[in-house]
């Protein structure tokens, strides 16, 4: 819904899992830790629960025994275990192989003299046309559809014959179209379609993107204003929705430019996610 | 119900409103209004494979009709019982293919889409051009909307008939 999309393109839902969740039990009693090493270390919920999982198939997870001042990290003070290590080994492997995925190190380029601002995984194209501005936004996160079709074949254990699907970013974006000196921005809250995202040959249906919703806005970022009339296409006149398309296609906002934005997302998404992982890795390294 | 449209191609810039327009006087002219239509436009990738899949021809071309009525008297229109079946099917129309041809005749892409679109509904509606007989009567019917189309409208379009001997 276009009323709370802004809030939507600015913060992404997570679901935290309990595994994240971090409640530190002091250590009681241990048969993972001799009473004779130099540190005891309190147990995370998770290692807790997994050393609890592990009992019947006899997986202890060992701490680090430091003798002083830990080789892995100099005067870090927080969990290392050997979990961590493979987790840490895991992450460099992985940041290897995405960093060989990579296409560029650089975002591509949109056509059609659009400046790019981006705010961490927030990003704003901007044109300014005939004293009119348009500006598109739209949130990496979130944006990459699941595929369901590999993920059937996975649960049901057939092997892919191709090499992993790529994995496209298709992000919902809004468009707002502020005339000089007017008080108001039309925005649009733009999609693309779910399900049918191009693999190549596949058979599409839908356009390219769809109009969702529109609605009148204060013009700047100010307040959502949740009083002012929003227009759901879902119902609407076709004819009108076609002038809606037209009015955005002469502003720049046409097909090319929706292929040209999943591009520029995908490769923001890739950089995002790789970027996570390191700050992951340096987490867990404590580096 | 009415005319489905679809821009599923970046090649080509469309107005997507006019091309509504001009379909619905067609659809008046023929008396068709009650009927929905699909009219997708595509590139010559999207027209290529599709008429290489239904036609076993590996090149694009300029219109794909597929009749949801397939054996119709040529001009008779179908009467449905059911509100699901109030259908005539769906027109692919190559619009690189003839943007392309436009360019190459000085012609303004938006009166040959309206003139193809005009072809197609003909298939939709039982008319074939695989015999002489068969092409005369349906570039007279083509004629007959395109003149009527033309008194309405002011414009100059004249029927794809007399051109195309290839799509289906």
């Amino acid at each position: 819904m276009l009323k709370t999309l802004s809030r939507a393109v600015s913060s992404a839902v997570r679901i935290s899992t309990t595994s994240s969740t971090r409640v530190l039990h002091p250590l009681r009693t241990s048969a993972l830790c001799s009473p004779n090493s130099g540190t005891v270390r309190p147990f995370t919920r998770s290692l807790w629960m997994m050393s609890d999982a592990g009992a019947s198939s006899g997986y202890r997870p060992k701490l680090f025994r430091s003798k002083g001042p830990s080789p892995v990290s100099r005067g870090c003070v927080s969990l290392h275990t050997e979990g961590d290590k493979a987790f840490g080994d895991f992450l460099s492997d992985e940041m290897k192989e995405e960093k060989k995925l990579q296409k560029s190190k650089t975002l591509p380029q949109m056509s059609g003299g659009w400046a790019l601002e981006q705010n961490g995984t927030e990003a704003k194209l901007i044109r300014t046309l005939s004293g009119e501005k348009v500006t598109v936004t739209f949130n990496v996160n979130n944006s990459v559809p699941p595929n369901f079709e590999e993920e059937a074949e996975q649960a049901q254990g057939q092997k892919s014959t191709e090499s992993e699907p790529d994995i496209v970013s298709t992000p919902n974006f809004v468009v707002e179209v502020t005339k000089p000196a007017a008080k108001h921005s039309l925005v649009f809250d733009c999609h693309y379609p779910e399900d049918e995202v191009s693999h190549g040959e596949g058979e599409e249906e839908s356009d390219i993107f769809s109009i969702r919703e529109v609605s009148f806005q204060p013009e700047g970022d100010g307040e959502w204003k949740e009083t002012a009339y929003t227009l759901n296409t879902d119902s609407l006149d076709w004819a009108l929705y076609d002038h809606l398309m037209d009015f955005l296609a002469d502003r720049g906002v046409d097909n090319t430019f929706a292929d040209e934005l999943i591009e520029l997302s995908t490769a923001m998404e890739h950089h995002e996610y790789i970027k996570f992982l390191e700050d992951l890795s340096g987490f867990v390294k404590c580096n | 119900m009415g005319v489905v449209l679809r821009n599923l191609q970046n090649v080509v810039p469309l107005r997507r409103a006019r091309l509504r327009k001009d379909v619905e006087t067609l659809r008046h002219i023929l008396g068709i209004q009650k009927f929905d239509l699909g009219v997708i436009c595509v590139d010559n990738r999207k027209i290529q494979r599709i008429n290489n899949i239904y036609r076993n021809k590996n090149m694009p071309t300029d219109v794909l009709s597929f009749p949801f009525y397939e054996e119709l008297r040529p001009g008779k229109l179908p009467c449905p019982l059911y509100r699901d079946e109030l259908n005539l099917g769906d027109i692919f129309l190559g619009v690189e293919y003839l943007m392309k041809q436009c360019q190459q005749q000085s012609q303004d892409l938006h009166g040959i889409l309206t003139s193809v679109t005009a072809h197609g509904i003909c298939h939709l509606l039982g008319y074939r051009h695989e015999t002489e007989e068969e092409w005369k009567e349906m570039l007279q019917k083509e004629s007959y909307i395109l003149n009527e189309f033309n008194r309405f409208t002011g414009r100059q379009l004249v029927p794809l008939t007399k051109k195309c001997s290839q799509d289906g």
